[in-house]
């Protein structure tokens, strides 16, 4: 049997104008059978958005298909254009873009998106229009008084749904799914997952689902393709790929994923064991000779403590008539010194709100906040100058937080010229070492550059050491690796940790990512719509919840090994029963 | 329906606040212009203390409760007393300015909406068909033309079809000898001179609304949900019309009302080359014979009426987009 | 959505972080790519040649713009290659030294339009509650209330000012949009990380503000600019034409206003008519056309070159 697609030497290279042309992907060979459901996984650069918009020929100016054939049920999609490619869209293949948010025109009803697409195609008799879109909104379970509403009256989970809904529509025989979930909440993303899951099964189509979230794709699919610099370095069946990966590439993807539940979490640098948390990090023995005599003295490590009582902030109605919204409800807690404290929630759980009431950004409506005896909610501009010298933050978006314009030098240089009072070369050579402390030598080399002339990951580095340039006695963290690739997580968390613990620095670790959470706290809490849900020993709570919203938010964390082991189970008992 | 409220308030507001300038202005400037209104009007014969104390409430006096004055001020404005002109006199302002105001609205009104249409679907065009002809063409010359000045296009048009070609009248909003009446007669009188005059308006403005359509439609064609639609085999006339059109007119509408404003400033001149009888022309008039009642009138209404023409567009705005009932 | 994810999600993927190059920085690279731009080409050339002339007028022009000794309302010919007017003074001379005039009002009321545009929108952007509101009306006035008409009513109470008067009625009636323009931009750039780092840092908000700001910030104000400027030509030339200000200095605007007066459509010197309002549309042009390419600048999407 002709196998559905096959894509035979690809090779598509990017061409901006004024710039060096860039392959993106380069000689991919693969075909898929009728009814496989893929999952195509890589990191960012890796070229997998590419090719998935290559195989539904959503590619624009100026990336082109250079070499190479993609044939679609036996016919070359590659060269075909206009009229044609229309055409094959209804009943040949589909695509669902990542951001839900803006794959929806919004000046039109969701009704009319679908009639749209019936029109062109003219698939659907008029009359029959309206149920058949009742059908397909039921099929991504939403109910039908969707219809009648504009995309801004939903919410993103509910957009993503339609936008599958929408392609469903065009009754395609493949179906590439880009990053479907990235950017949703991650019980939002359990069930649109399993929405997917649920549709390629009853629907029959085949499926590719474009990731970097390894857990998702290992968990949801049968197949995996891991792409690398264009290339696709292994493909097999996820329990192989799970069990024994073949690629080197691959075995170090899949050594940065963990499970946050279990009893041990390894990661390069990291080890975390069931009761204690100890940090292995290699490097640490070299770094700790090199820690420079200037610091010493100076290295008194945090004594004063964060005690939270009772704060609430609730912010006035965004429009007249709705009501207040209450962003932090009742929260409490202590950090002592040299403590590592979690504070786990989604989106909207009110985690960045806290961290901005304690650094004293925004003033909370009632409750305190201590800071050893200054009492933070109290203080006017010179007292907030004073507290950061005590209190510093590590920003979540390694992209703005460096001002673009500025060398490394002119950033790090400013909280020792403001808090330290040094100057002249005495400034450069804290510089020089700051830059040695994160690893980013030699540091002569770095501290010239701009931000962007480093990458993600070196920026954080960058990002770690202003906030310890004046030798703070608190990192507030907030999300700091999220907008990392998984790979480089593990090397700024430990480096994190290794500071830490040898500066003697109490950490606030603000984050909706369990594993990190598990990998550099001691103590943990759940936030859930503004109040504290659960609250804990780090290892404790994420092994044994007790709070039912805890639970839920483990329950959606992607189970790989548990769904292969179902699934085999299955096909087992189906075999003895045959 | 809040954003609707939100609006009429904003109407209410500006409108006093345009009111609250015109009172300011003169007594802000260096000099006393009531004193050199009131010698003025001498000129004509004696001023009553009637006239002399409008005067003052009008343009001010040095000294004096100025919240008195205000007040004054605005009681007349509200019984729409504006006083008797001095270029025009014995005519009262009020009575110049209801005649005048119909002849502008008229051409300028038609022709804005006309450069609006025109300029809008040219430069969706332009925007869809990037880099070819239909985009280079209208963007080149539509740049060229949006930087003359008013009244050098209307010089152009009035030398070469007017007294050159002799193909339209050279002035005036209708013929010399006639008399303003609704004969059918009349009325294609009065088109036929309001051509040349609305042809330069035309002309200057819809260069803006080309490229403002332009650009607005680029940015809008780079958004995913153009490309979702386009993965959904729409055809293209569809995603150009119902989900880049539709969406791009959104911020060119916003806009409108602040190339208003320059559309106005531009019939004020142009009506004054062509010596058509609008407010514009008033104005001018007014200007040169320091008509300080007729000015402030005409600055007023000139002004409240492109208010309620932004209030207008916002209301379409609301229509049209429905974020703003969110 | 995570920045690799970002990386990822445009139509058009972005390659690697090694060889991104997100933020050119540096005067030149940014003439660069406004140079790059075949409409902001012309314009640039097309201004560099009034400023030329501006400067060089004493020597391109045959004769002073008032000297009024020559037969009056010739035609374009060889002494005088664009007539003379009523008044007996050479039309090209005129046309020359009336580049100075654009020019200087252009540039300093340009500049004056944008200074006020900055410090409201900057300051706009950091006051909060009520005083935010304030200033959002004010600027929304300024916007909606017809512009030539304003300024003629102010230069009506003045009477008889000078250049320096034109000058403070288009500034007053110029500085709005600009200010709108840079509030926004002023407020997306303050949610930026990097300008709570630099509060966490120490530093204080004028240190903030200009250097870490203003400097993210360069283009557009150069765009509100150039902007600006194109606007004062025309405002200029229009009052100029209307007979308000010096009518004695000579202008593009002022000579129409002669022009007019003096009966030139009757006396079929087209040339007279065409050349000073050429100038006018030319300049104004010019800086429009050089906006084009610093669009660019701020906004990639609009770049030429970038098709579809």
């Amino acid at each position: 049997m002709t196998p559905l697609l096959q894509v035979e030497n690809l090779s598509i290279v990017y061409e901006p104008k004024g710039d060096e042309p860039f392959r993106a992907v380069r000689n991919v060979t693969f075909s898929l059978e009728k009814g496989e459901f893929v999952g195509l996984v890589g990191e960012s650069g890796s070229g997998k958005s590419t090719l998935g918009f290559a195989l539904t020929r959503l590619l624009k100016h100026p990336a082109r298909i250079e070499e190479g054939r993609i044939l679609f049920r036996g016919q070359d999609i590659s060269q075909i254009e206009g009229e044609e490619l229309r055409r094959q869209r209804h009943g040949g293949f589909a695509q669902v873009l990542q951001s839900g948010m803006n794959a929806l025109n919004p000046v039109r009803k969701i009704g009319n998106h679908f009639y749209d697409i019936f029109a062109a195609h003219g698939h659907i008799p008029p009359d029959q229009r309206e149920a058949r879109a009742k059908e397909l909104v039921g099929k991504v379970r939403l109910p039908e008084s969707v219809l009648n509403r504009f995309p801004s009256e939903l919410s993103g989970g509910m957009r993503q749904r339609v936008s599958i809904a929408l392609a469903l529509s065009l009754e395609p025989e493949l179906m590439v799914f880009d990053e479907p979930t990235t950017a949703l909440d991650v019980l939002v993303q359990h069930a649109v997952m399993e929405t997917i899951k649920a549709l390629q099964e009853s629907e029959g189509f085949t499926a590719i689902l474009v990731s970097h979230d390894l857990g998702i794709v290992l968990e949801s699919t049968q197949r995996v393709m891991v792409m690398h610099e264009g290339e696709i370095v292994e493909d097999g069946t996820s329990s192989q790929i799970l069990g024994k990966p073949k690629d080197p590439y691959t075995q170090m993807l899949l050594s940065h994923y963990a499970d946050p539940r279990a009893e041990v979490v390894e990661l390069p640098g990291l080890t975390v064991r069931g009761g204690s948390k100890t940090v292995a990090h290699a490097p640490a023995a070299e770094v700790a000779g090199r820690i420079p005599a200037a610091l010493d003295g100076v290295l008194e490590g945090a004594h004063d403590s964060f005690v939270v009582q009772g704060i609430s902030k609730v912010y006035p109605p965004p429009r007249r008539g709705e009501k207040p919204v209450t962003a932090v409800d009742d929260v409490s807690f202590r950090i002592d010194p040299g403590e590592s404290v979690a504070l786990v929630g989604q989106s909207g759980s009110g985690k960045s709100t806290i961290a901005k009431l304690i650094t004293g950004v925004e003033k909370p409506t009632s409750g305190t906040i201590m800071f050893g005896d200054v009492d933070v909610a109290k203080l006017g501009r010179r007292g907030l100058k004073d507290l950061r010298r005590q209190v510093q933050m590590v920003f979540q978006d390694p992209y703005s937080a460096l001002n673009p314009l500025h060398t490394i030098e002119y950033i790090l240089s400013r909280p020792i010229v403001n808090f330290t009072g040094a100057k002249g070369d005495d400034v450069r050579k804290r510089v020089h070492e700051l830059l040695e402390l994160v690893e980013l030598t030699p540091a002569d080399d770095y501290a010239g550059r701009m931000a962007h002339q480093v990458s993600g990951g070196q920026r954080q580095r960058v990002v770690i050491a202003r906030a310890l340039a004046c030798n703070p006695q608190v990192l507030i963290a907030d999300e700091p690796v999220s907008m990392l690739d998984v790979s480089l997580r593990a090397g700024v968390l430990a480096l994190l940790e290794d500071l830490r613990v040898r500066l003697g620095v109490s950490l606030l670790y603000i984050t909706h990512d369990l594993l990190s959470a598990r990998l550099v706290t001691d103590r943990i809490m759940v936030l859930h719509d503004g109040k504290v849900v659960e609250a804990g020993d780090t290892v404790q709570v994420l092994r044994f919840p007790e709070d039912p919203y805890t639970i839920k938010l483990l329950d959606s964390i992607p189970q790989p090994a548990k769904a292969h082991a179902r699934s085999a189970a299955a096909a087992a008992g189906a075999a003895a029963r045959a | 329906m809040r954003y609707f409220l939100r609006k009429i308030l904003l109407l209410l507001l500006t409108a006093w606040a345009a009111i609250t300038l015109n009172f300011l202005l003169p007594r802000l400037m260096p000099g006393s212009p009531a004193d050199a209104a009131i010698a003025k009007l001498s000129q004509n014969g004696p001023v009553t203390e009637a006239t002399r104390a409008a005067i003052e409430a009008q343009l001010g006096v040095p000294t004096g409760n100025i919240l008195a004055q205000y007040g004054d001020y605005l009681g007349r404005i509200i019984r729409l007393d504006f006083g008797v002109s001095y270029t025009f006199f014995p005519q009262s302002v009020a009575e110049l300015v209801m005649t005048a105001l119909p002849w502008t609205i008229v051409m300028v009104g038609t022709v804005t909406i006309l450069a609006f249409i025109i300029g809008t679907l040219l430069g969706t065009l332009a925007a869809w068909r990037r880099g070819s002809w239909a985009d280079t063409l209208p963007t080149v010359v539509g740049s060229f033309t949006s930087a003359f000045p008013y009244f050098w296009t209307g010089l152009l048009l009035l030398y070469f079809l007017g007294y050159v070609l002799r193909w339209f009248p050279t002035s005036g909003a209708y013929d010399a000898a006639s008399v303003p009446n609704l004969s059918l007669g009349f009325m294609a009188d009065a088109a036929y001179h309001s051509i040349l005059p609305g042809l330069t308006i035309l002309i200057t403005a819809l260069g803006g609304w080309i490229l403002g359509m332009r650009n607005s439609m680029i940015n809008v064609l780079g958004e995913d949900y153009i490309t979702f639609a386009e993965a959904n085999g729409l055809k293209g006339r569809t995603v150009a019309l119902r989900y880049a059109a539709r969406n791009a007119i959104l911020p060119n509408l916003t806009s409108f009302g602040m190339a208003l404003g320059t559309v106005v400033g531009g019939s004020l001149l142009v009506e004054t080359v062509f010596n058509y009888p609008g407010v514009g022309y008033l104005l001018y008039n007014a200007v040169t014979n320091q008509d300080y009642p007729l000015m402030q009138a005409l600055f007023l209404i000139i002004t409240v009426s492109v208010l309620i023409a932004n209030f207008t567009v916002d209301i379409a705005y609301g229509f049209l987009d429905p974020r703003t009932r969110k | 959505m995570s920045a690799q994810t970002a990386l990822e999600s445009t139509i058009v993927p972005t390659p690697p972080e090694e060889t991104l190059r997100r933020r050119r920085s540096g005067f030149v690279t940014s003439f660069l790519t406004v140079w790059s731009s075949p409409k902001a080409r012309v314009g640039i050339v097309l201004l560099g040649f009034f400023i030329l002339v501006a400067i060089l007028a004493p020597l391109i022009a045959p004769y002073g713009p008032t000297q009024n000794d020559f037969a009056r309302n010739e035609s374009g010919g060889a002494e005088h290659w664009f007539g003379t007017t009523a008044a007996g003074e050479d039309v090209f001379s005129q046309v020359v030294f009336g580049t100075r005039v654009s020019l200087t009002v252009a540039l300093i009321a340009g500049a004056l339009s944008t200074l006020i545009a900055v410090v409201v929108g900057l300051s706009w952007g950091y006051s909060k509650g009520i005083l935010s509101e304030i200033i959002n009306f004010i600027v929304n006035l300024f916007l909606v209330i017809p512009g030539l008409p304003l300024m003629i009513v102010i230069a009506a109470y003045i009477q008889n000012g000078g250049l320096a008067m034109i000058i403070g009625v288009v500034v007053i009636t110029g500085w709005a949009w600009g200010a709108r323009v840079l509030h926004s931009q002023s407020k997306s750039l303050r949610a930026r990380d990097f300008v709570t780092a630099a509060q966490f840092s120490g530093d204080s908000a004028p240190r903030i503000i200009f250097r870490e700001i203003l400097p993210n910030m360069t283009s557009i104000v150069v765009g509100s600019f150039v902007g600006a400027a194109t606007a004062a030509i025309i405002a200029e030339a229009s009052l100029s034409f209307l007979g308000i200000g010096d009518t004695t200095r000579v202008s593009w605007g002022s000579m129409l206003f002669w022009a007019q007066n003096s009966s030139a459509l009757l006396t079929g010197q087209w040339l007279l008519l065409l050349m000073p309002g050429l100038s006018i549309a030319l300049l104004a042009l010019a800086f429009t056309l050089v906006n084009f390419g610093i669009d660019g600048l701020s906004n990639p999407r609009l770049r030429e070159g970038t098709g579809r």
